[in-house]
């Protein structure tokens, strides 16, 4: 919505009274196809992390190593499959351990949402199979008179000492607009149900961001954006080491037009530079008889052109994505005798991915109730391995470089029916393997506890899709249902290897990257909400997914049953919420990956806040409890089985004007 | 909106830079090991009306393997000259007198195109106030025969990778293994090359005036087999190895030719089992394949170390 957002302000600005009224149509149609969430924060606390914004969503489940940065799931699948970026830029972590999902890389104050697309919809962004994550950043549209806008947040969460202060000002005037964040957190280990310390689970998080717009004609802006973050001193319980030091500058150029009159209303154009650096720290942990350093780079620069269109009944965006990702990691061991030679290699041997794109999303109103969607994508992917000699270990004479394309279609069908809804839609897209499954060289995976081994030579990952929904609503209820089915040939999984003896101190083995002939994937959930009375709302979601390799068995990280239920009651300033959640018994684990069977659990939370204003000032104060009742208890995707944070009460004070 | 880009542009450059310098792979690999492949003279005598140029890598004789060119010029010309009957012979004598050599070619056979005579010398230690080396060459051009002995110097070999041992076989022989290449291995599939030579015990005693080349006679083995398991002995590598390693077999250079795969940089142990031509074990134990963190590797009782 950024550029939406960017949009409206020019606008208003707008003497063309026709402009006017289409422009805000093209949004409207940018914003149907969007399923975009709406604001940074859940019912239940107004002063979330990124990663507890995203498990509100039904469609994200996450592998959680510790108390950060959890790995966002997508439709049960794991990050390699989904393309997750921020405002259309792709950034790619610089751990081989999964330590740093780009979303570790924002804060919550300087998003204004976050927009998630299921499988092949997903493929404006860049090939994939999930579907796409985009953050989008705040930026506040330009005002004819000048204007300040800002927000500042602080809290205490008791269970994990953490504190936090967010902070957000804004100025916007007729030609210029500044926004800028700041944001600092700071937590201890946390507590399990059973009031012991999990020990590793400290946390220490700055991130900043500025972004600068000027308006260069009344229908063209430039914007300049950066974003630095910076963690450090973050414990992983589940892995054997920490993160010393993770860094992150993410920036951007952008120009925009719009235009009055023709095909092309809008034409959004980025050049974008970010850089990565991660380094992991083993030395606090004393089960560590040898020493290791493993540093990690990444560094992206990249183009994002986007149109979008439309005339008559029929709208349409395109977008050409191009980037070139440079990914490097090291491994150090150090002997026992320190003044002995240590030992190198390259868990990451200079892998440099180079990817373009150009997709298209049409639509066509067909009547006044239904809708048509069809889209498709083309990319080109490149790989090239500078050290290849690591490569050649277990695959001799692979080539050094490789390409491949990787196509996409979806096709979609809308219909409204009186207050009933429904769509149906397939899909079919191919991805590239991520860099760690092509090039990855003994990269330690603690939840089984093997090496493992990228294969250059793997085969495009193909999936074939397909998804409905049907859905009710009127003024006191609404219901709806919505499944996907994802049937994915040469499904990309670590296999073992029956050659080749571990390197890692830890590990059991050596597992190779191969594909599976196929593998089935299949989602659904369903959400409801009730007004039981004016002010008081109920709402409640149920999801389960199952998962199948080509032999029958279960893949790993799948969510079992689960439910999420709510009860929102809000009384002049007052507002209270309640909201219990749980998974059932994990019945479909995974013991051929490291899976072990995860019992049932549920937890109780409540919050309850108050609003007031004071002058232009708007007031909120908000105390809660999650995990009232201090059940102890792990999830199916908690690395290790390290148990979740027991009762942990929390407080949060936000002031904005 | 100018200024604050200018402002930016110094912040963004001051973040970008790395907290931690990457690698050099190269210079990784340099730091161990220096990579010779120059040719230079090692050792130039003067007799009758000749000059003699012996020339070995960087201009010095190791330890271990050494490749060996011999040029004999008449005395004022540079040109090379082919002469018949040209033999070489290493001599070490101890601090008691005692004397030795080490494997070797003794008689050389001039290569035309290149214009010398090639050779080889595996120099079983260094010179040292225990040791002195000496090369005997003779030769024969107008049917006049020539001899001249010549002291040299022998120096420790820093490069592991051109490591060497001696050993006595089941068969009671004397051998000696000697790695020749790769002299800079790297994080990869590697050519292993070694020299296997055994010494021929004399059948009777010393004759004629010293040195009585039956005395110091050794030869190149025939269709051995040298099985191969590559390792990482430190005790944090839990006796980790590699994929994809060929048992070295003679080619016809007469050298023994396997595959090596370093998987990392560092201490490697070669473990090796030698059998003959019929399959017997000469020397050799297999060693354990499991991975055992903590505990340093258990080698074969015939090794090489390597660095790199
Ligand atoms: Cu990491």
């Amino acid at each position: 919505m950024v550029f939406g957002i960017l949009f409206l302000g020019m606008n208003a600005n707008a003497q063309n009274p026709q402009a006017q009224n289409d422009t805000a149509k093209v949004l409207e149609e940018v914003k149907v196809t969007a399923l975009a969430k709406k604001k940074i924060q859940t019912e239940m606390k107004m002063a979330v992390s990124v990663d507890e914004f995203l498990a509100s969503s039904d469609n994200i489940s996450f592998i959680k190593r510790g108390a950060y940065a959890w790995e966002p799931l997508l439709n049960n699948m794991s990050t390699e499959r989904s393309t997750i970026t921020i405002d259309g830029m792709h950034v790619f972590g610089a751990c081989t351990d999964k330590m740093d999902p780009i979303t570790s890389y924002v804060e919550s104050n300087n998003l204004s949402t976050i927009d998630i697309k299921s499988g092949q919809e997903g493929s404006l962004h860049g090939a994939t199979v999930a579907g796409s994550i985009d953050l989008k950043r705040k930026s506040t549209p330009f005002t004819p008179e000048k204007k300040y806008s800002g927000a500042y947040q602080t809290g205490f969460e008791f269970n994990n000492k953490q504190f936090f202060n967010l902070g957000n000002l804004s100025y916007s005037s007729d030609k210029f607009v500044v926004d800028g964040s700041i944001s600092f957190r700071k937590a201890g280990n946390y507590y399990d149900g059973n009031n012991n310390e999990v020990t590793h689970s400290q946390y220490n998080k700055f991130n900043t961001s500025v972004g600068l717009a000027y308006k260069t004609s009344p229908f063209s802006a430039v914007r300049v954006d950066a974003i630095f973050d910076k963690a450090n001193n973050v414990g992983f319980p589940a892995l054997p080491m920490d993160l010393w030091l993770s860094r992150a500058l993410i920036t951007s150029a952008s120009y925009k037009q719009l235009f009055q009159h023709g095909l092309i209303r809008v034409w959004d154009t980025k050049v974008y530079y970010n850089a990565v650096e991660h380094y992991m720290d083993d030395t606090k942990r004393p089960e560590n008889l040898v020493h290791m350093d493993m540093p990690g780079w990444s560094t992206t620069y990249g183009l994002v052109s986007r149109a979008n269109l439309k005339r008559g009944d029929y709208s349409a965006e395109i977008q050409l994505n191009a980037y070139n990702n440079l990914s490097i990691a090291e491994m150090r061991m150090y002997p026992q005798d320190r003044s002995k030679r240590t030992m190198f290699a390259y868990s990451w041997p200079w892998v440099t991915t180079k990817f373009t794109s150009l997709a298209m999303n049409n639509s066509w109103d067909i009547s006044e109730n239904s809708r048509l969607n069809l889209g498709g994508s083309l990319g080109y992917n490149y790989n090239r391995s500078k050290y290849v000699e690591f490569n050649w270990i277990f695959h001799p004479g692979t080539p050094q470089e490789k390409s491949r394309v990787l196509p996409g279609l979806h096709a979609s069908y809308q219909l409204t029916v009186k207050q009933f809804d429904f769509s149906a839609g397939a899909g079919y897209g191919h991805r590239a393997p991520s860099v760690s499954e092509g090039y990855g060289y003994y990269i330690y995976n603690s939840f089984d506890r093997y090496d493992y081994i990228g294969n250059p030579d793997l085969k495009n990952e193909i999936s074939y899709e397909a998804n409905a929904s049907a859905g009710f609503k009127n003024e006191k209820m609404g219901i709806e249902a919505k499944a996907n089915y994802f049937y994915i040939q040469n499904y990309i999984i670590g296999r073992i290897l029956s050659l080749g003896s571990p390197m890692n101190y830890q590990s059991v083995g050596v597992k190779g990257y191969t594909s599976l002939n196929h593998a089935r994937i299949f989602n659904i959930a369903l959400n409801a909400n009730y007004n039981i009375l004016q002010h008081l709302h109920w709402k409640g979601m149920l999801t389960y997914a199952r998962a199948t390799d080509d032999k029958d068995g279960n893949l790993p990280f799948i969510r079992p049953l689960s439910y999420q239920t709510s009860l929102h009651f809000m009384y002049k300033k007052f507002g209270i919420q309640t909201s219990l959640n749980g998974d059932f018994t994990q019945r479909n684990f995974s013991p051929e990956y490291g899976e072990d069977q995860t019992p049932a659990y549920m937890i109780l939370n409540v919050s309850a806040n108050y609003s007031f204003n004071i002058k232009n000032c708007k007031i909120v104060l908000q105390a809660g409890a999650e995990n009232l009742l201090n059940e102890y208890y792990s999830t199916y995707a908690d690395w290790g089985n390290i148990p979740r944070m027991g009762r942990n009460i929390f407080t949060s004070l936000k002031f904005s004007f | 909106m100018k200024k604050a880009i200018f402002f930016l542009i110094p912040v963004c450059l001051s973040v970008m830079s790395c907290t931690k310098e990457k690698t050099d792979y190269e210079a990784e690999i340099n730091m161990v090991v220096t990579e010779h492949y120059e040719f230079k003279e090692a050792a130039a005598i003067n007799i009758d009306d000749y000059h003699i140029s012996i020339e070995a890598l960087n201009g010095t004789f190791y330890k271990g393997y050494n490749e060996i060119r011999l040029k004999i010029s008449g005395a004022n010309t540079n040109e090379n000259i082919n002469a018949p009957a040209v033999t070489f012979l290493p001599v070490m004598t101890n601090a008691d007198g005692s004397r030795a050599s080490c494997p070797h070619r003794y008689n050389l056979v001039y290569n035309a195109d290149d214009k010398y005579f090639p050779g080889y010398a595996v120099f079983t230690g260094e010179s040292g106030t225990n040791e002195t080396w000496e090369l005997y060459i003779s030769f024969t051009i107008n049917n006049q025969s020539h001899s001249v002995k010549q002291a040299i110097t022998v120096q420790e070999q820093t490069n592991k990778n051109l490591n060497m041992t001696t050993f006595t076989g089941k068969d009671s022989e004397q051998y000696f293994i000697a790695l020749v290449a790769p002299q800079k291995p790297k994080v990869a599939e590697n050519e292993l090359v070694a020299g296997i030579y055994k010494f021929n015990e004399p059948t009777s005693p010393p004759s004629g005036s010293f040195p009585d080349p039956s005395q110091f006679s050794y030869s190149e083995v025939s269709d051995y087999t040298l099985q191969l398991d590559p390792r990482m002995p430190e005790p944090s590598m839990g006796n980790h190895s590699s994929i994809n390693n060929k048992d070295l077999t003679q080619q016809d250079d007469g050298l023994y030719h396997g595959v090596v795969n370093y998987t990392m940089t560092g201490n490697w142990t070669l473990n090796f089992i030698m059998l003959n031509q019929n399959g017997k074990i000469l020397k050799g134990t297999e060693v354990p394949t499991d991975f055992t963190p903590g505990v340093e590797g258990v080698k074969s009782e015939l090794y090489i170390d390597i660095l790199f």
